[in-house]
Formats: structure tokens, sequence, C-alpha cells
């Protein structure tokens, strides 16, 4: 059941209805149904793996109060790595074995050894780096006293499974969604205004966006050996956006159903092309994730103390682990290193927090340099984007190859009876909307809303794509 | 939360007043233009006289030269439509009927396309604009699954095919910006193609005694129009060649054409021929078969 589809609309007013008129006695009837409502979500994709998702909680749960039980610090560590070991053993064994099993036949067929690895071929648990992730952060907030351990099963139940943040984050700390869930929820009529409002932007942000861009993104990707310069930039462009939209488009549509139930997630998203350089993208671009690995291995590993080489191996090492945490394939860790080596030059010269205030503009020079950092952080941000889209290293080089040395500019039709420079306009207006409502959660709210709103409406009806269906890009991760 | 009931009423009033209006909008400019595909060509069209239409998919719409037919003396049009199936095949014919064409032959291609009996969205997306236009649509898609929502609820018909009739048909239908599909009286000529797949794997195809086959039969027999039902090419390095033996047995009627063109340099895919080999085969039929004429 996938946000953007008419099963989660009618889905989602039946339980927001449950919620606040037939469950709203307490919060334990108000969390009962949103479990319910979770594991029927959950189970809308394949209702096996309902059991991983159950035997996660419970042993997260367990663990955590055991850990909190024990009376030596021996025995806290035990727990911890036991829970973590386990948590990251399900998540190797679905995602990573049959990466690591051809990776090593590879390894030893280069040596002039023959090797048949056995590979699983799992289906991945939809969500599973998420939960995992989720999971994982309440277990060491506990082992390192930031929390306590949660006693009410329902709770952390909830914490672990909400339908909203379940498949695709944000990846929630217990220290900012578990006190909401301990507390009934009162209805609050502008939360659930501001709820409808994201969700609708989060809707024109994955049909009318990122579904157009992929559209073209595929038929340029697909055929860039065919391709010229010109349709390999935009086929690149395309995908940047089509990954911002869907990415950023699920996390509005979970973020504003989730204030539909009076519960706030964090934020996943700040207008990440709006970056000035590589550290600013990193702050705005899939927060909750980069937060975790701020706060769960980067710092864990020593973070910025210890000298400038101890700064820089942590940044590689964070940089790495994203990348593999988003698949098992070599090229999201070169798109991992490529972020790393981005971030390099700002780390050696100190400057990777240089660019944390609000961006302003007037008309004057440091606004033209503005905007080139702005244009030179969104050009780096692509090319990295084309090692996380192509099928292998050698696709990416071969794509990148092409576009700097065909140097053809001529628009070209596509595989997709479409002309390559036809959605430029739509991306334009997109950019051209998102920068004047920067400073806002979404560009509806405010002035003439009802204006704005049949607009987006209007954009959700036309331009949105439909019959050529695309889920969401993260709930392969 | 009664405000917020009230402002979700609100928000789908404005949805289903946005739909009327894009679902009024939409219509209004496809059901005037009549140059960007074959289907709406025939909805706006005047009653015509064809010696010949050709009917069919892509293998009639690109393996029959219409202009070979001109040059014999015979008025020919092809419509044949790529990924068309039988399904819409019959229903453009009773367009034609319906809109009075007085036609003397059809020539349908039936080959691979007698292998089912569904519909093609990417035809079927085609005729959406004209739901609520021709009772001949309406009736010929009554039975489809998914009638009542394309029929009734407004806008939907153009979201659930948005790739055919979506915002950017609607542009260039709006703009009257033609389209080369009725170039060459409908006939689409294909290049040589160096590296294209020249085999092609069809057992689990099976022929079927198809009703709409049958019911283009009925339509050709009850207007006095000679049918001429042919298979056409295909390159030889074919797994299931039997397909075209079922196919004789089915209909022994159908004239068999499958293997006229030997030599892959007549092919742009296995199952396409080029204009070379297109040429060939038209020539060989216009030898071959009998034109009623006027």
């Amino acid at each position: 059941m996938f946000f953007n589809s008419l099963s989660f609309a009618i889905f989602l007013p039946i339980v927001f209805l449950l919620y606040w008129l037939v469950f709203n006695k307490n919060k334990t009837t108000q969390n009962a149904v949103l479990i319910v409502a979770s594991y029927y979500f959950y189970s809308c994709w394949d209702w096996r793996f309902l059991f991983l998702l159950v035997f996660s909680t419970l042993l997260d749960y367990f663990s955590a109060i055991m850990m909190e039980n024990s009376s030596s610090d021996k025995k806290r560590k035990l727990w911890l790595w036991i829970t973590i070991g386990i948590n990251l053993g399900f998540l190797g064994v679905f995602k990573y074995y049959d990466f690591f099993a051809q990776s090593f036949a590879d390894l030893l067929q280069g040596f002039g050894f023959q090797a048949n690895p056995v590979l699983l071929k799992l289906i991945l648990p939809v969500g599973i780096s998420f939960y995992t992730f989720h999971g994982l952060s309440y277990v060491i907030d506990i082992y390192y006293k930031r929390i306590t351990a949660e006693r009410n099963f329902i709770d952390y139940s909830l914490f672990v499974s909400y339908f909203p943040l379940l498949v695709a984050g944000p990846i929630e700390r217990a220290t900012h969604l578990l006190p909401q869930v301990k507390i009934k929820r009162h209805f609050n009529f502008e939360k659930a205004k501001e709820g409808v409002y994201q969700i609708i932007w989060g809707l024109v942000k994955k049909v009318v966006i990122a579904d157009s861009c992929a559209t073209y993104a595929n038929a340029v990707f697909d055929n860039y050996e065919s391709m010229n310069s010109l349709s390999l930039a935009l086929g690149a462009v395309y995908f940047a956006f089509q990954i911002y939209g869907d990415f950023s488009g699920y996390s509005d549509i979970a973020l504003g159903t989730s204030k539909l139930f009076g519960i706030d997630l964090l934020k996943n998203f700040n207008y990440p092309y709006f970056s000035r350089d590589i550290a600013e993208f990193w702050r705005r671009w899939h927060i909750s994730l980069s937060s975790w690995f701020r706060d769960y291995l980067y710092i864990p590993l020593g973070g910025s103390q210890g000298g400038m080489w101890m700064k820089v191996r942590n940044t590689f090492i964070i940089f790495l682990v994203s990348g593999f945490w988003h698949g098992a394939n070599w090229t999201f860790i070169i798109w991992g290193l490529l972020n790393a080596i981005y971030f390099l030059p700002l780390l050696l010269q100190n400057k990777n927090r240089s660019n944390m205030g609000e961006i302003e503009m007037g008309w004057d020079l440091g606004s033209v340099k503005t905007i080139l950092n702005i244009l030179g952080t969104f050009a780096l941000t692509t090319i990295a984007w084309i090692f996380f889209r192509a099928k292998s290293i050698s696709e990416a080089v071969g794509y990148i190859q092409k576009m700097v040395t065909d140097l053809h500019f001529k628009s070209e039709y596509l595989s997709n009876e479409r002309y390559n420079f036809e959605l430029v306009l739509l991306v334009l207006a997109f950019v051209v909307v998102e920068w004047f409502n920067r400073s806002k959660v979404e560009p509806l709210s405010g002035k003439a809303s009802w204006v704005k709103v049949t607009l987006a409406i209007m954009a959700l009806l036309a331009l949105g794509v439909y019959s050529d269906y695309k889920e969401f890009i993260y709930f392969q991760f | 939360m009664k405000q917020f009931l009230v402002f979700i009423v609100k928000i789908v009033v404005v949805l289903l007043l946005v739909a009327f209006a894009l679902d009024f909008i939409y219509t209004t400019v496809f059901v005037q233009s009549k140059t960007r595909n074959k289907v709406e060509n025939v909805i706006n069209s005047e009653p015509q006289n064809y010696d010949v239409v050709i009917l069919g998919t892509s293998r009639a719409n690109n393996h029959f030269v219409s202009e070979l037919f001109e040059k014999e003396g015979l008025k020919t049009f092809n419509y044949g439509m790529s990924g068309a199936h039988l399904f819409e095949t019959s229903l453009m014919l009773k367009l034609m009927v319906e809109r009075g064409w007085n036609i003397k032959n059809i020539i349908l291609e039936t080959d691979l396309n007698l292998s089912n009996e569904k519909r093609d969205d990417g035809t079927f997306g085609r005729f959406m604009p004209f739901m609520h236009q021709s009772n001949t649509i309406t009736e010929h898609f009554k039975n489809e699954p998914d009638f009542i929502e394309l029929y009734y609820v407004p806008f939907y018909r153009y979201i659930q095919f948005d790739s055919k009739v979506g915002f950017r048909a609607f542009y260039k239908s709006l703009q009257q910006e033609p389209t080369n599909t009725l170039a060459n009286k409908g006939y689409y000529p294909l290049g040589f193609n160096p590296k294209a797949n020249m085999k092609n794997n069809i057992e689990s195809l099976v022929p079927l005694r198809n009703r709409y086959f049958e019911e283009i039969k009925q339509i050709c027999k009850s207007n006095n129009i000679n049918l001429i039902a042919v298979t056409t090419p295909i390159c030889s390095n074919v797994k299931g060649m039997d397909y075209f033996k079922k196919v004789k047995k089915l209909y022994p009627e159908i004239k068999e054409y499958e293997h006229f063109v030997e030599g892959d340099h007549y092919f742009s895919s296995c199952g396409h021929l080029n204009d070379k080999g297109a040429r060939a085969y038209t020539s060989k039929i216009i030898e071959d078969l009998e034109f009623k004429r006027e």
C-alpha cells in the first residue's frame, strides 16, 4: 500500500475516524488502533515479514529492559552487542549476504580460483533498513543512559511500527517520538490542516515532479550509449529531481499523515538543492539518516576529536557506510565515497560549518557568489547521483565519459516518445516555487492558501504521472 | 474536529470542481482534433470512399505501402496502429461504418493478434476523450471492468491513460500540432536496422477463435465489404512457427504470407519489415489478391 495509491486514500480516512471518533478514550486505545493499522499497513506488502517486525520489536524491547536491569557494565555491554548483532544479522542476511558472497567469489576468481557461491536471493523486507536503525538508536540510547527503557509494550511497539514512518522513515529517535506516544493526543485543527497541506505538496512532488522526471531519466539512462551530451546532462538533472521529489515527497506525506494523528515526526529534508556547499547539503538531505550516522557512528568513532586525520577517517567511514546502507551494490559505495571526497576540502579548511545560516539574497556580488555556490553544489551532487542511479560502476563511468566527450547538444527524441528538453520548464517552475517558500515547511499554507491548494490539485490531476506507476525509490532500501 | 471535516469537504469539492473543469476542457480540445492520431482522424471524419482500408497492428502499419495501392488506382489508407489488438481494430471498423464510410475492401492483418481478445491500453486510451461522444464506443467498452470509473468519474479517463491523452497530448492538440502518423496515407516505413534482434519466440502464443475477428467478419458481411484477412511476414529465426499452422486450421480463409519475404535484409526487426521488405510484400499482395473496384 503506497502513499500515492487509492488503497491508502481509503485506509487513511478510516484510521483517522477510528482514531479520533471511536478509540479516542485514552492514549492506550489511541496507540492500539495505530498499531493495528500499522501492522495491517505493513502486511499489505508481505504479511510474512510482519513476524520479522514483531521479532525486532520484542528483541529491542526486552533487551533494553535487560540492559537497564543489569547490575554491571559488562552485562549491559553484552546485551547491547547481542541486540546489535541480531539486528544487523537480519539486515545482513536479507540485504547484504548475496552481495558479499558474490563479491568474494569474484575476488577469488580474480586470483584464478573457481567459486560458485550459494546465493539466497531473498526478497528484501520493505523498510528493514529503517526500522532496524530505528530500534538500534533506541537500544544505544538506553546503553548510554540517555533515556530509560520503555516498559509499556504497546507504546514501544507503536514507536517501532508507526505506519507513517515504517517503510521509509524518517528514522525516529526515542527521545523525540516516545514522549509523544506516551500521552493522549488531542485534536488540533491547525496541526491537522498543516498535515493535509503537507500531504498534498508531498503528492505533487512525487506524482508530478518525481514520476515525470523518472520517465525522462529512465529513457536517458537506459539508452545512455546512444545519447549526446545534452541528453545525458539533462538525464542526470532529471534523476536528481526524481530522487528528491520522490523521497522528500514521501517524507512530506509521512510527516503530514502523522500530523493528522497529532504526532510530529523529525524533519527529513530542508530544501537540499539550495545548499551552498556539500556539508550544508548533508545537513539538509535525509536529515534523520545523516544525524543518525553522526550520533551513533561518527561521534562514537571519535568524531572531530583527535586531530585532522581522525576527522578525515571518520568522515570517510560514515559516507561509505551511508552509501552501503542504501543498497548492496558497489555503485552506492562509490556514491558515498564521492560525497566523502567532495566533503574533504571543506574539512581540511575547517569550512564544513561555514554555511549554517539561512540563505540571504540581495542585489550584490555576494548573492551572485551564493548562486554560483548553489549551482556548483547541485552539479557535484548530480554527478554523484549518476553512480546512485546506474546499474554498475562501468555504466556510471561510461555515462559520465559520454556526457563530457560527446559534445553534441542537439535535442534528441527519447524512447518514451518525448523530446529531452520538454520537462525543463516544469522542473524550473518547481525550483522557483521551492525557492520562494524555502523558509516554510510547504508552500501551500499562508496567504491565498485556497488558490494555491486549487493549483496544486490541478497540477496533480493534469500533470501527474499515473499510468506508468512508479513506487517510491527508498522503499527498496 | 467539525472545523476539520468542513475543511476536508471543501478540499473534496475543489477536487471535484477541478476534475469537472479539466474534463470539460480536455474533452473540448480532443474532440475537435483530427490530425494527431488515427483514432481521432476516424471519429472526426466526414463520410469517405475508400477502395482499400488496411487494419491491424504495427505489422499492418509498417507492412502495407498505401502508395503502391494508389498507383493501381485504388484509393487506400493504412489504419494499422502499433500495439492495437483486434478489440480496438473492430471498434475502428465500427466507427468507420458509423461515420458513413463507403469501403470496398478491407485488408486485415490477422496473425499474432488473433491470440488475445483483451484491450491494448495504449490504443484503448486514445478513445477515451470520445467516450461520451459516440454510442458505438460506449457500447464497445461497456463490458470492460473499469468502465464505470472511466465513464462516470470526471477526468479519471485522462488520468488513467495520461501517457496517451494526458497534458502533453492535450497541449499538442490545442496547438494543432500534427504528427507523422497520418503521413504516407497511414503507412509508416521502417529503416534497416543492422543491430536489430532477428529472432523471436512465439511458442507461448495460441490463436483463438477470436470474437473480435468474428465481429469484423460480421460487420464486413452486413456492409458488403470485401474482407481480406492475411498473415504478414516474420523473420526466419522464430521459435514456435507452428502458430501459423494453427491459425490456418482455425481460419482457413486467412491468406498466408508469413514466409513470403526471406532474408534479414528485408526486416527492421524480427516482426517488422523495413521499407524495402514492405514494398516487396505489398506488391505481392496487389498481384495476388482481387480487389473490389467501382
